[in-house]
């Protein structure tokens, strides 16, 4: 157990480094000069650029920048926007990732109550036609971008307000992590989209991974010594079938932060991915280096997050 | 993702007969009954008996044949191809004269420019002279549609040469030889697969994105129209997109070093070279193929979503993405905007999903599923 969590960690190690050096280098390499930016046009003296410059540590070699950059990661100081003043990238973000994180937990969460019993039940009731029904439906949310499937429950809103008289809010958002009434009417569309195209993910995976454990031998002799077949598929069967789910669970952890970007951006929602277009738009890219990065570590987390899991669940693998 | 463990013998029509001979009875006898036998390794007693051959090209083709799913979507993805390259042609000349804001009496091919602005004529219903009606600015979306589609098919044939060249290349190198090569491929996939695809396009777009115009004004097509971005855009997605590629190329390139023919090739002295040129690469075209399909639909997809964020085409270019966002504002009162970009999308993707399914069961009949 020790050893293979240390094997995980230094691969884990070396995965951050190489991140955070090319989200580094790329940001070093940048046509855009940070100085200037932040002096801005009028400001500008030579003295003035060459005083900001060095206060900044923006002459040091690059190694040097590089160590200092590192540094200040295990600060948790993500670096200084050159646009609101001054302003820390840590300080921006927080107005936006409570929001994405909220969209994309409840969606999970819905994805997960609904995704994997009904993929079980499809795998129970292999090609009959509520599991050809179940496949249909994840298979075409599976297969569609997610801003499409967005935009087509949106037009589907317009539609019922339209012909039914109702006045169901198109876009925006309520009060992060708040639910009342009209904070619900906001939020329920764009995490049911979300949850959608997840639940989608976990009923193919569940399906088949229950499938392929039906078809093992255990079950088969779980059967012929006429165990109930309710017992067979909850208790043998069920467990087992669990285990693949367990890495993909550890992938959508990965992905709280940034797996809703396209859904913000129909829904008009004031989250993440406002801030990264403001950032883009604006050149200001001590921000986008920042959620670039803040992603990486969140899906090599979640990585870790599922192989630790999986040792705990499935005692086979501890050893290797 | 197990789709690359076919038999070895898929496309055997391409490799010479030569060196095959010595185990050509062997080949045919391990192949999977539902193929017919065929190509060079039969070849022989084909010719004694007198029968008509069918090569595992020709089988594979009849059992795509077979797919109505997969020839639809051909049908549709055809149909998108030709409204992209040959639409503009004819619909630049098609329509009645009207009276421009600004440039006095204009003709079609002054308006259905995907460019071309009227602000008096914004949000419009179809009519003769638009004929899926106007966006919020006043352009023609139809004409917006064929550049978006336009856009589309050039991005993913730019991702998809990268990721099909260096993803045979190093995938190839790294099976065949193993060593350092095999060792940074391992250390390069680990870590571009920590960067979600989207997440290194937006960081590379943030970064250069504002001198990108600059750099690539020059490029046709691409370059001109707010399109520069793009080639970034473009860059970022294939460099992401081929490890992946290498990555099952490398797994079928270590089954296929391992088969008969290739160590009798090599026991005759056949060099490294050529082994790989004629006996592994034509291998590995089903899996390829099978894969590039679907990484195409993943490359619309992305490239739509960066526009759709505004990092990817600008104004006053197109894309089925900026599409989308340019008509978010008015989906409560004219939703047909953006419908239309969304459907065309919506059914590029599903088609190339369908055509990479039939694909790969027309090509792999191995794999259940």
């Amino acid at each position: 157990m020790a050893q293979f969590i240390l094997k995980r960690g230094i691969g884990l190690i070396f995965v951050l480094i190489s991140v955070s050096f090319i989200t580094f280098i790329l940001g070093y390499l940048s046509p855009i000069d940070p100085v200037r930016q932040l002096l801005g046009a009028q400001h500008y003296t030579l003295t003035g650029y060459i005083r900001l410059k060095h206060s900044l540590g923006l002459d040091l070699p690059w190694y040097q920048q590089y160590y200092n950059y590192l540094v200040n990661l295990l600060h948790f100081n993500l670096g200084y926007s050159f646009h609101s003043q001054d302003r820390n990238v840590w300080d921006i973000l927080k107005d936006g990732v409570p929001i994405s994180v909220e969209i994309a937990f409840w969606g999970l969460v819905a994805a997960l109550l609904v995704g994997i019993p009904s993929g079980i039940f499809s795998a129970i009731r292999a090609n009959t036609w509520v599991d050809t029904a179940n496949m249909s439906v994840a298979l075409l949310m599976y297969a569609l971008p997610v801003f499409v499937i967005a935009v087509f429950a949106q037009v589907i809103i317009v539609y019922i307000n339209v012909h039914f008289n109702q006045s169901w809010p198109v876009a925006d958002w309520g009060t992060p992590w708040h639910y009342t009434l009209s904070d619900l009417q906001l939020k329920i569309v764009p995490i049911l989209v979300y949850g959608a195209t997840t639940y989608a993910y976990f009923a193919r995976l569940a399906r088949t991974s229950m499938l392929e454990v039906l078809r093992q031998d255990y079950v088969r002799t779980a059967r012929a010594k006429g165990m109930a077949e309710r017992i067979v598929i909850y208790q043998h069967a069920l467990r087992n079938a669990l285990l693949p789910l367990i890495t993909a669970l550890g992938y959508f952890i990965g992905f709280l932060v940034t797996g809703a970007l396209f859904i913000e951006r129909i829904f008009n929602i004031p989250g993440i991915s406002s801030i990264i277009i403001t950032a883009v738009t604006n050149n200001d890219f001590p921000v986008v280096q920042a959620t670039t990065l803040l992603t990486a570590i969140g899906v090599v987390a979640g990585n870790l997050i599922a192989d630790l899991l999986y040792t705990i669940v499935d005692p086979r693998i501890k050893l290797s | 993702m197990n789709s690359n463990e076919q038999g070895p013998d898929l496309v055997p029509e391409i490799l010479p007969g030569g060196v095959m001979n010595p185990q050509s009875v062997n080949i045919v006898e391990t192949r999977d009954p539902v193929l017919p036998p065929g190509g060079p390794n039969t070849s022989i007693t084909d010719k004694k008996a007198g029968t008509k051959t069918i090569t595992p090209f020709r089988a594979a083709f009849n059992r795509f044949k077979r797919d109505k799913r997969a020839i639809v979507s051909v049908g549709v993805l055809v149909f998108f191809v030709l409204l992209a390259i040959f639409g503009p042609l004819i619909y630049l000349h098609v329509g009645p004269s009207i009276q421009s804001d600004l440039a006095g009496t204009i003709g079609p091919t002054e308006y259905h420019q995907y460019y071309h602005q009227e602000l008096s004529r914004q949000d419009q219903d179809p009519s003769a002279v638009y004929w899926l009606g106007t966006d919020p600015y006043g352009r023609d979306l139809l004409s917006r549609l064929m550049q978006g589609v336009l856009i589309s098919i050039l991005v993913s044939l730019l991702v998809e040469v990268v990721d099909v060249v260096l993803g045979i290349l190093i995938g190839v190198l790294a099976g065949y030889y193993g060593g350092w090569i095999d060792q940074f491929l391992a250390r390069f996939t680990d870590v571009v697969f920590a960067f979600p695809p989207l997440m290194f396009a937006i960081l590379l777009i943030g970064i250069f994105g504002s001198s990108s115009n600059s750099a690539f004004a020059n490029l046709p097509i691409l370059g001109e129209n707010g399109n520069a971005r793009l080639v970034l855009a473009s860059i970022a997605l294939a460099f992401v997109a081929w490890p992946l590629m290498a990555r099952y190329v490398r797994a079928q390139t270590l089954q296929l070093k391992e088969q008969q023919y290739v160590e009798a090739a090599r026991t005759s002295g056949t060099s490294a070279v050529r082994i790989i040129l004629r006996h592994i690469i034509p291998n590995l075209m089903s899996l390829v193929i099978i894969a590039g399909t679907l990484d195409i639909a993943n490359t619309i997809v992305n490239e739509a979503g960066l526009s759709l964020l505004g990092l990817g085409v600008t104004e006053p270019g197109s894309s089925l993405g900026l599409m989308i966002s340019d008509a978010l504002g008015t989906t409560d009162t004219h939703p047909i905007e953006v419908l239309v970009p969304t459907l065309a999308l919506a059914a590029i993707v599903l088609a190339i999903s369908f055509i990479g399914d039939g694909l790969r069961d027309a090509l792999d009949p191995n794999t259940t599923n």
